[in-house]
């Protein structure tokens, strides 16, 4: 009799269980440290802590980063476009959600 | 192979000066790219427009291009012909359209007619790990890919075995594409856009440094009965008019894959929602089930269907456009 083993592998729901340092999501959005200093600075991202150092990236972050990452390199946005286009994904999607299936 | 007309991608004449070029690609790009356009089909017009932008903005590419004479058409079948780009060189193979991490394809976004003619584009990023010295060392790339799964998969939890195309290096510096099976547990109650982090799943590091890790962005299939926002999910449930009017018991199936008795109250008006409360998403604080009431008339189909109707007008002096004093 055979028996095949799959070992499944367990990830971990970055949203909920992951706070990054900036070192861990500039790695993870391949954007570098001092783009992400300066998102901070504008709003885009809003770790805790206090210092560079000590920020933890919670929540969204990553996915905020990777959009602001795409929308950086792809469509040349400065700074305030990025976090303005942000804002306005985020609500366009909310308000998608809400929107009955058209089909 | 298809050609690929880049003048008729961009929307722009064969003469159109470099500013042209630019003008166009940048309009089709804010339209057309996946973090900012979500129908079905953006991110493959996206890339095709980065193609076409690859090369006209390039003006040694532009020019060898530009040598197939303007009889080709988008589509037609094409083999380039031999030493077509004698003359021609190019300071990078590489292909600036895309951004790494859509949709699972790490590289090689480019058609087989781009790279047929200018090569397959250099890893991005990859440079670091080839540029690297001896006794350096680096953890490896963490590598970005999409999964689609069903909204019953959140609420359940899910096994399954994803395909990912992965770019191998090998010794000589050339990429490749290789694919690689990896078994994931998808854990219950994960939410659309939330990231699924493999740790050591990413690319290979450098040196003695780590391998790097492996993020997988969650999406679901569109489904044909729910909508989701965040961890609530809203359900449609087409009444009668008598239910609506008089009230009904309903069965409201649940994403789980149950099934629950909803008691409609005399009087529900479409539209007016009625909350569930745990019945979305779960997890520690789980989100609602919304039942949101449609109104749906049956069809005056034969004369006694057209009598009913004009029964119920006689019984009601009933004007809903009052307050358009119409």
């Amino acid at each position: 009799m055979t028996q095949t083993n799959i070992t499944w592998i367990e990830g971990a729901v970055v949203e909920n269980e992951v706070h990054m340092t900036i070192i861990e999501l500039s790695h993870a959005s391949r954007t570098p440290e001092d783009l992400i200093m300066t998102w901070v600075s504008e709003g885009v991202l809003s770790p805790a802590g206090s210092s560079p150092e000590d920020w933890r990236f919670g929540g969204d972050s990553l996915r905020r980063a990777k959009t602001a990452a795409h929308l950086t390199h792809d469509l040349e946005l400065n700074v305030p476009g990025v976090a303005l286009a942000l804002d306005l994904l985020e609500e366009i999607a909310q308000l998608r959600a809400r929107l009955p299936r058209e089909d | 192979m298809k050609f690929r007309d880049y003048y008729e991608t961009l929307g722009v004449a064969r003469g159109a000066t470099e500013a042209e070029i630019k003008s166009a690609y940048r309009k089709l790009a804010r339209k057309y790219h996946p973090d900012v356009n979500k129908e079905s089909g953006a991110e493959e017009q996206f890339k095709q427009i980065g193609e076409a932008y690859a090369v006209l903005k390039d003006t040694e590419k532009r020019a060898a291009y530009d040598r197939f004479g303007e009889n080709w058409k988008n589509g037609q079948d094409f083999t380039p012909p031999p030493n077509w780009n004698d003359g021609f060189e190019y300071s990078d193979g590489g292909f600036g359209g895309g951004h790494p991490g859509y949709g699972g394809g790490f590289e090689g976004d480019q058609s087989e007619f781009f790279e047929s003619l200018f090569g397959r584009g250099k890893h991005r990023q990859g440079g670091r790990g080839a540029h690297a010295r001896q006794g350096m060392n680096f953890k490896g790339q963490d590598h970005h890919a999409k999964v689609f799964i069903d909204l019953a998969d959140a609420y359940n939890g899910a096994k399954r075995t994803i395909a990912l195309h992965m770019p191998v290096q090998d010794a000589s510096g050339h990429v490749s594409t290789q694919e690689r099976k990896l078994d994931v547990s998808i854990p219950k109650g994960i939410k659309a856009g939330q990231n699924l982090r493999l740790s050591g799943q990413g690319g290979p590091g450098v040196g003695e440094g780590p391998a790097g890790d492996l993020y997988l962005e969650i999406e679901f299939h569109p489904n044909p009965i729910y909508r989701v926002d965040g961890k609530d999910v809203f359900i449609d449930i087409p009444l009668a008019p008598w239910e609506a009017a008089l009230g009904a018991t309903v069965n409201v199936p649940t994403p789980a894959g149950s099934t629950l008795e909803l008691k409609i109250p005399a009087g529900t008006a479409a539209g007016r929602k009625m909350r569930l409360k745990g019945k979305g998403i779960p997890s520690a604080e789980p989100g609602d089930l919304y039942v949101v009431p449609t109104i749906v008339l049956p069809p005056a189909d034969t004369e006694a269907r057209k009598e009913a109707y004009q029964v119920f007008e006689k019984a009601f002096d009933f004007n809903p456009r009052t307050h358009l004093k119409g």
